[in-house]
């Protein structure tokens, strides 16, 4: 097998601490545009919490009833939204869930993302019963389904998918 | 993404850092029992957690783990002589045990020697062999915690390997690899159909079929359990599990009935660790051809530059980049061998990446929860002194698993007991 020298461009030079001051220093994408959705009451208290402090965009919702091919919302902030006018422009969708979900909330809006390529993830809270029925509901219905053991841990994990 | 002072509270790991703090609080492996293979037998440079340390054996077979700079001059006693139990400095030949303690000064007269040594202990550290590792603990003494019982190191020999590799980056980001089980249909798709320690599973065929997996993460005692699901037989998915248990240790899903295999990625300093790497299966002897494959750095170990544990591929050499294969389909990114296959990425991210600037998805969830986990854990011994989860050896009798399950279940129920060590009974694989 022919080798070529190592150069300048080589590993062992790229990937030292120094190179990487030269790194382009513009982000390589475009901001997210999220949508957070309680899908019961209890995941309903901690979007309104989240909904006040500082985000990058994402919207923070409530998921109210299903329509015909649609769901009614009602956003954290007040007033009401359709399903389908949120996912216009959302590449990335969270459902918030306690024990209390409904199995429907979560088919409507999962399928909704799925028919539309918006990555979908579900994260379960804890606090409000046993959520063996609420994993069921959203495993088919999310890309990534996080079962959490402590609220406190919402923020950074939206945090960290940028929302 | 992770503000910059969070990446930086996980990935600096030095004396007084909280992130050192926890990992102070296990006992870590520290060498191969191969580098010390008999009584005075030459010392051991290590750095570990960016302290540098020199380990040896002595003449009752003691093992010592200790300062690596005489107490006198600042001398690495690397250049020393282990002798009549205890190492002594090539410079001036003050001689120090196990403990670190001095216990001679030959320049000193006689009548002086028990109250001068007296006074003189170099920091040290227990070291203590556990299957084919030596291990230790870093932290207060007085809170040292029971002895690790990971099953691959507590296996009879001959049903265990294990080796250790450098690697040139920070700890995080190669334990972070080790818990993204998303890149194994892309980058390692080679490697299930060609390695000896991998190929031949039925779960290889799920793997290479379905390259859009669905994650489900859940927190357990000691970590994480982090599950892949992928399409199998109509109503069923192929479930691949991975257990995490802090601070850093991994094991991947098994194949078929090949030897189980993970991983213990430990901070040599910041911008360095190393990964021992072990295999192991729970009921049965190892084959010689197993064995072989592993030594000929198959499955999750490497080949080395003679005489090291530095990997033959690295990047002085551009990893043996071979772009003939790349392009025939043998491997998918041109560098042989799933360990450096996994290395030469992580290593290309530069020594600390800049969590700030990721943009991290769905299938990331593990490494979203497990950075989480890591941090709530440092602050809750930062500020509580709450012990973190890993430390109870109750955590450490994990196992991974790879099952096809019924669509509707999950896989905590779907698997049962057989995500806990359960010994004399095989692992749960298909």
């Amino acid at each position: 097998m022919q080798r070529q020298p190592t150069l300048l461009s080589s590993c062992s030079r790229a990937a030292t601490a120094a190179e990487t001051r030269y790194r382009i220093d513009a982000p390589g994408f475009t901001r997210r545009s999220s949508r957070v959705i309680a899908l019961d009451p209890h995941a309903a208290e901690i979007v309104r919490r989240l909904e006040g402090q500082r985000w990058s965009g994402g919207h923070f919702l409530v998921f109210e009833s299903a329509l015909p091919g649609d769901a009614l919302l009602r956003p954290a902030a007040g007033g009401t939204a359709l399903l389908s006018a949120e996912l216009q422009g959302a590449d990335a969708v969270v459902m918030l869930a306690s024990a209390r979900a409904s199995a429907e909330a979560a088919s409507v809006i999962g399928e909704a993302c799925a028919a539309r390529s918006i990555m979908s993830a579900g994260l379960v809270v804890p606090g409000a019963g046993p959520v063996g029925e609420v994993v069921s509901a959203l495993r088919p219905n999310a890309m990534v389904l996080v079962v959490l053991q402590d609220a406190g841990d919402i923020p950074e994990v939206l945090s960290a998918l940028r929302v | 993404m992770l503000k910059q002072e969070i990446n930086e509270l996980l990935t600096q790991t030095g004396p007084g850092t909280p992130m050192g703090a926890l990992f102070r609080q296990y006992w870590i492996p520290a060498l191969l029992a191969e580098e010390l293979p008999e009584d005075d037998c030459p010392p051991v440079r290590v750095k570990l957690l960016s302290e540098r340390l020199i380990a040896f054996r002595d003449s009752e077979g003691r093992y010592g783990l200790m300062d690596e700079f005489c107490a006198h001059r600042g001398v690495s006693l690397w250049f020393g002589r282990n002798e009549e139990s205890g190492l002594r400095c090539a410079y001036h030949g003050w001689k120090y045990d196990v403990t670190g303690q001095c216990v001679e000064i030959p320049s000193e007269p006689d009548e002086r020697q028990s109250s001068l040594c007296a006074k003189i202990k170099l920091t040290s550290y227990p070291l203590i062999k556990i299957g084919e590792v030596l291990w230790t603990y870093m932290g207060d003494p007085k809170d040292t915690p029971d002895l690790p019982q990971w099953e691959f190191a507590q296996v009879p020999r001959e049903q265990s390997y294990t080796s250790k590799r450098w690697q040139e980056c920070n700890w995080l980001q190669a334990l972070e690899g080790g818990i993204d089980s998303s890149h194994v249909s892309w980058l390692h798709s080679g490697g299930l159909k060609n390695d000896p320690l991998f190929k031949g599973a039925r779960g290889n065929n799920y793997n290479l079929a379905d390259r859009k997996p669905f994650f489900e993460v859940v927190e357990s005692d000691g970590g994480l359990f982090i599950g892949v699901r992928r399409n199998a037989e109509e109503g069923h998915y192929y479930w691949r599990i991975t257990p995490w248990v802090m601070p850093s240790f991994t094991m991947i899903p098994p194949r078929g009935d090949h030897p189980i295999h993970g991983h213990f990625w430990i901070p040599i300093d910041d911008e360095n660790c190393w990964v021992f790497s072990y295999d192991y299966h729970p009921v049965r002897p190892l084959t010689e051809q197993e064995r072989q494959a592993m030594e000929d750095g198959h499955g999750v170990h490497n080949e080395y530059v003679p005489g090291t544990y530095r990997p033959l591929q690295n990047k002085d050499n551009d990893y043996l980049m071979d772009r003939e294969a790349q392009k025939r389909g043998d491997t998918y990114s041109g560098v042989r061998g799933i360990s450096m296959q996994d290395a030469s990425l992580q290593e290309s991210m530069g020594p600390i990446v800049d969590r700030t600037k990721e943009r991290l998805v769905s299938t990331d969830g593990g490494i979203i929860m497990a950075r989480r986990k890591l941090w709530r854990a440092v602050e809750a011994l930062r500020d509580e002194g709450v012990p973190p989860p890993g430390v109870d050896v109750a955590h450490q009798r994990v196992r991974s698993a790879a099952v096809v399950l019924p669509s509707d279940q999950s896989f905590v129920e779907g698997c049962g007991d057989a995500l806990r060590v359960r010994p004399g009974e095989k692992h749960a694989s298909v």
